[in-house]
Formats: structure tokens, sequence, C-alpha cells
């Protein structure tokens, strides 16, 4: 039991500490599009620098983005444990994230020892303030399967980047390391399973019931599946040097434990209480869907030798994964996020009255989402088709351009509104 | 569903945001000495940034079901009974 009575509250951060890495990830969405555009190899194979660099567009420049931003509000809102002082946080993490992502695709793009550097600086910089400020908040937060997944992908993170770092200075000439490619397997896996699926699955408790009103998941399900999936990426990181067979034990266990969350989430989703469209649930079904496609080809690559070999494989497994997956769920959270916070802050800013401000489904034209959800599925089926077709690499690009800038002008939309109601950025 | 001084916001089973917009409603409908009863299946932490900028308390507990149930009232309202559980 709990009794404020008008106290002065630690207000809510601003608008604009949100909101700038919002709107600053769909313009590196449209940078990764240009890429693909200017570069046909971009999608030819893995270890291109068109690549390298179009890949960490994608998972630093729009995931990291988002999800940073998103959890210095997700924190206080799903866990009631604020994030300390966070105007200083955002500064000193959205400003290293930007320039330090650009300077890791000048890297890529041009091998100049210097850019690496750059790099390095301030993505290590940005990151470990982050992780340090959401240690903090994570520390203060009460328990529960959400707080518990949000813990253990911070340390997929922190993981992520210790090892990128290094991988990074080895590309500098100032070391070299053994077992390059095991290091290189292991910042793949950390950053794109034990951080990214990890953080979703942890905020998927929260929001998928909330959003769109299903049963809850399972309560075994949140203790144990964090966990396990965090335990299977050490045991698959660390046996390639140790004992191999194990490393396959693990593979096929990650394989099982993304096959299991991605169902039950399409199975509780088929179970809502009210069944009205709605543009973050499409896009959380494609997201789904999209790691069961991740599991199925991972599978066929085990049952074909000569196909896990090719250039193609890790293409499409990549393209499913960080398009089909990653980018579908930021996506369809940024849809309820951004006009959330736009309404939220009109509220406290000008006390409104009922009927006085536009609700939250009023912030973003209904239409105008759809439309950019269509965009995003052309986008990816392109994406696919390239990975196996070179000649469609510039349609692709072109696609996941105008997917990404309709994305924006959407949520800019919401911060017009916002503003035309008398909304201040302070 | 209103008593002569409390008003019921039953907002379990209403997708976010809606419940949160609900008591907004509610709040410009509470005369003196009223009280809103808010129910829900979670605790609505950013409910209570907006009640503290615009002057009301508010007492949260839970009971034998398992829901939230959130009292609100105008901290200013020296009539409002004091919200207790």
């Amino acid at each position: 039991m709990s009794l404020q009575a008008g106290l002065s509250f630690d207000q809510a951060p601003p608008f604009t500490l949100p909101l700038r890495f919002f709107l600053t990830a769909p313009l590196f969405l449209l940078l990764a599009a240009a890429l693909i555009v200017a570069a046909p190899d971009a999608l030819a194979a893995r270890s291109t620098p068109h690549a390298f660099a179009l890949t960490h567009a994608l998972t630093l420049g729009f995931l990291a983005m988002t999800m940073l931003g998103a959890l210095t509000q997700m924190l206080p809102v799903v866990a009631g444990a604020k994030v300390p002082r966070p105007r200083l946080v955002a500064w000193l993490v959205h400003l290293p994230l930007v320039v330090g992502t650009l300077a890791l695709m000048a890297g890529f793009l041009t091998a100049a020892p210097v850019a690496f550097g750059i790099a390095v600086g301030l993505l290590g910089f940005g990151l470990v303030v982050f992780l340090l400020a959401a240690s903090v908040s994570l520390a203060r937060a009460a328990h529960s399967a959400t707080v518990g997944g949000m813990r253990l992908a911070a340390l997929g993170l922190a993981l992520t980047v210790v090892l990128g770092g290094a991988l990074a200075l080895l590309r500098m000439g100032w070391w070299t390391l053994p077992g390059v490619p095991t290091v290189v397997t292991a910042h793949i896996a950390f950053g794109l399973l034990g951080w990214v699926l990890l953080l979703v699955i942890g905020v998927a408790y929260q929001v998928v019931p909330m959003f769109q009103m299903t049963p809850p998941y399972p309560p075994a399900l949140r203790r144990w599946l964090g966990g396990i999936l965090f335990a299977l990426l050490l045991l698959y990181a660390v046996a390639p040097t140790v004992l191999p067979v194990a490393a396959s034990a693990a593979a096929i266990g990650v394989a099982g434990v993304i096959t299991l969350f991605a169902l039950i989430t399409l199975r509780l989703q088929a179970k809502r209480r009210r069944k009205l469209p709605d543009v973050t649930l499409a896009y959380w079904r494609v997201g789904m869907a999209s790691l069961i496609a991740c599991v199925a080809v991972w599978l066929g690559a085990r049952l074909a030798p000569d196909w896990r070999a090719s250039d193609a494989y890790p293409m499409l497994l990549g393209i499913l994964f960080i398009a089909g997956f990653a980018v579908s769920v930021v996506s369809g959270m940024l849809y309820k996020i951004v006009p959330f916070l736009a309404w939220f802050h009109l509220q406290a800013q000008l006390q409104a009255r009922a009927g006085s401000i536009p609700t939250m489904k009023e912030m973003i034209g209904e239409r105008w989402m759809r439309a950019q959800f269509y965009l995003h599925l052309l986008a990816c089926s392109l994406l696919l088709v390239a990975a196996v077709r070179a000649e469609w690499t510039p349609a692709a690009g072109v696609a996941l351009a105008a997917s990404a800038l309709l994305l924006w002008l959407n949520l800019l939309a919401a911060v017009r509104r916002f503003w035309r109601h008398g909304g201040r950025f302070l | 569903m209103e008593g002569s001084d409390e008003i019921l916001v039953d907002a379990r089973g209403l997708a976010a945001p809606e419940p949160l917009e609900r008591v907004m409603d509610a709040l410009d409908t509470l005369g003196p000495g009223q009280t809103i009863r808010l129910l829900l299946h979670r605790e609505p932490f950013p409910l209570y940034e907006l009640l503290a900028e615009r002057g009301y308390a508010h007492a949260t507990h839970e009971d034998v079901e398992g829901n939230y149930v959130i009292l609100i009232r105008s901290s200013h309202d020296p009539t409002a009974p004091p919200a207790r559980e």
C-alpha cells in the first residue's frame, strides 16, 4: 500500500530524450538501404566490407538505437525503476552511438585504422555509459521475468561490445588474436541472440498481453526460458575450443528455444480477447514467422552441407533474423511507444480536459502505418530474393529505403501533432 | 457505475493505453469529496506521474484476486475521505 499526495515526483524525462533515439533510427535504416543500392555486392556474401557495414548500420544504427531509447523509457514503466540522470545519460549515449556507428561503417568500407579507432572509442564509451545506467536501474527494479530478461540481455550486450571491440582492434593491427573465427561467432551469437532476442523475449512477457490483450505467457516459460537461452549461448561460445560436440548440442537447444518462444507467442496472439486489426500485432506476427523460418533454414543447412557452405545461406539467415524478426518487432513497438509518449507528455504538460487532445490512436494515421508495414514486407521479400539472385539487390534497396522513409515520416507525424496541440520540447 | 462518492473505472481487460485515457476522462467528472476506484491487472506506473502532476493523491493495493485497486482523489480536497482500505 503506497500513498503519495501531490508530492513533487521526479518528473518523467522530457519527450526529446527518447525521441532523439527513435527519430535517428529510421535514418540509419535509410542509410542501410542506400548502401544496398550503391553496392550491389552488399548482399552477395557475409564477409564483404559492404556486408559488414550494412549489418552494423542495421544492428547498431537501427536496432540498438531504438532499444536503448526504449529501455530508458520502459524501465520506469514496467519496473517502476528510474534510470539515473536520464538527461545526461541520453546525451552521453546517443551522440557517441550515432558518430561511432558511422565511424565503424566507414572503417569497414575504407579499412582505415583511424576510423576503427574512433568507432571503438565512441561506441565503447556510449554503450558502457548505457550499461552502467541500466545496471543501476535494473538493480533497483523489483524482480520480474521481464527485469530478469533485461538483466541477461544487458549482459549479452556487454559481451557483444567487448568481443566487437577486440575484433575492431584486430582490424587496426593492434594485436593478433588466436581463434578469430570463434570470437566472430561468439560476437554474432551474443549480439543477435544474447542481446536482441533476449530483450525481445523479456519485453514480450509485458507488452504482448498489455497491448494485444492475450492471455499471459505460461509462468514456467517466463521463469526459465531466458536463463536457459543464455546458458546455451555461453556453452555455444566456449564449446568449439573445448568440446565441439557440445557446440552442436547447444545450437540445437537454441533452435528449440527460438521455436518455442515464437510458437507460444503466435498461439497467445491467436487467443487475444479483442480481434481488432492492429499494425503492431501484424509486425509481431511477421517477426515470429521469421524466427520460425530462421530455424527452418538453419535445419536445412544441417541436412545439406553443400548449401551450408554457400554464400546465400548465411545471408538468408541474417536477413530473416535482422530484417524479418528484429526490425519488424522494433518497428511494431515504435508505433506503440511514440504515440504513447506524445499523448503522455501532452497530458502531463497541458493537464488537458477530455477530448481536447488527440487520443493515442489518433497520433499516427492507421492507413499510413499499414502502408509502411506492407512496404517493409515487400523490402524483406526482395532482400530474400536478392540473397539468391543478385540482380534483385537494387530493387530490395529501394523498397527498404521507401519503408524506412515512411516509418520516419509516420513517427514525425506524432511529433507534429504533439507540437500542434501545444506540447513543448523541454 | 457511480456511487454517491465513488466513481468506478473497471479497466481490467482493456488494452493499453485505454485504461490511462479512461482515468484521465474520469478525473474531469470528479466532484468534491469523490474518489475514483480504478481496477487493473497491472500496476500503472505512468499513471502515478500524471496524477501527481495534476494534484491528485492515489493509494494502491492488491485485492485477494490479484487485481490492482487504485483509489484516486484530489489532494486539495479537504472533504474527500482519506484513501484507505
